[in-house]
């Protein structure tokens, strides 16, 4: 198996900004700026993805896989 | 690092063993790593075997039986559990979730998915596609290196439920062997593991499908003889110990999992 490292790089924040977070992050789980902002960008890359993502689940296609369904014969 | 786990829907140790030589990936893996037969203590349904493989929960703790309930199909919000990912994702570990098929369609997480044909692939044209599809999904996924990629072959399943006793079902197996291949190349740690196993219709521990169905004659069904492959040392001894596992492995890999905390 491959050996794959993890790499890092450095974004650019406004010095208040960080300062701002160092004050927020104080007594809670997070050791350090770079964790809360690694945090916060992945909450909302995830729920963008989310947004994009699945495009809606209409009732036809539920009465698709419904069909799928009885076709397997997992419904009667 | 990456934590890979492979879920292989009705992989059974019957195929596999003997025809190991043409399996080179698992041949290799069962070398590399442990093997070993996981003895359900549940009922082998896959909605609720995998919902335990990746919740830590009993079926009667998750409650979570089948993909359909009174007519209704069952949804993710159902289900009152945390998720692995749900837990190491909150830990600020990036975890990604592929085609998981405790719900139909399938559940993914962190990750944009169409699974094939809902999620039930029906024909040989759509088994390959699902095969294609998901690979090539975790391979995109897996070269931006997470900490954690749980991703779900239901194939075999459908496959085997048809053409159990069949040549055909080796050729199959082959197929998901090269895929694994594939994947395996990016892992650091791996799981593989089916949600049960899988033998004649009338040996079979409970009778998922009906003999006849629109698609045709139901020739195997499940059993209780899940299989498991791993390299991490917690020994996995059920369906949920998976979950254990996993948090186990992440937190002892602290510093070398991604920005876990």
């Amino acid at each position: 198996m491959e050996e794959k490292e993890k790499k890092f790089t450095s974004v650019s924040i406004p010095v208040p900004l960080f300062e701002k977070i160092k004050k927020r992050i104080n007594g809670t789980g997070f050791t350090s700026v770079s964790d809360y902002v690694t945090f916060v960008l992945r909450e909302i890359l995830a729920e963008e993805e989310e947004d994009e993502g699945e495009e809606p689940f209409t009732k036809e296609d539920e009465e698709k896989v419904k069909e799928r369904l009885r076709a397997l014969g997992y419904l009667d | 690092m990456t934590f890979l786990v492979i879920g292989i829907d009705a992989a059974t140790w019957k195929i596999i063993k003997p025809n190991i030589n043409e399996l080179k990936n698992f041949r290799r893996l069962m070398k590399i790593g442990r093997y070993k037969t996981l003895i359900l203590n549940e009922k082998p349904i896959s909605a609720s075997a995998w919902c335990s493989i990746f919740s830590g929960k009993t079926p009667e703790e998750h409650k979570h039986k089948a993909f359909v309930e009174n007519g209704n199909l069952k949804t993710r919000d159902d289900i009152k559990v945390d998720f692995i990912w749900d837990i190491l994702h909150k830990q600020n570990y990036d975890v990604r979730a592929l085609n998981i098929p405790f719900v139909i369609p399938p559940y993914n997480f962190n990750c944009k998915f169409k699974p094939v044909g809902y999620g039930l692939p029906e024909t040989p044209d759509e088994w390959q596609e699902e095969l294609e599809k998901v690979t090539s999904k975790a391979i995109e996924i897996l070269e931006e290196k997470p900490d954690l990629l749980c991703v779900v072959y239901s194939l075999l399943d459908r496959i085997q439920h048809f053409h159990w006793n069949e040549p055909i079902v080796l050729e199959w197996y082959k197929r998901i062997d090269s895929v694994i291949g594939k994947l395996i190349l990016y892992a650091d740690k791996f799981i593989i593991i089916s949600d049960h196993g899988f033998c004649d219709r009338d040996d079979a521990e409970v009778q998922t499908l009906p003999e006849k169905t629109p698609r045709g004659e139901i020739k195997g069904d499940h059993d209780k003889e899940a299989i498991l492959i791993t390299n991490i040392d917690y020994d996995i001894e059920k369906l949920q110990d998976v979950f254990y596992a996993i948090m186990e492995e992440m937190k002892n890999g602290q510093g070398n999992y991604g920005n876990g905390i």
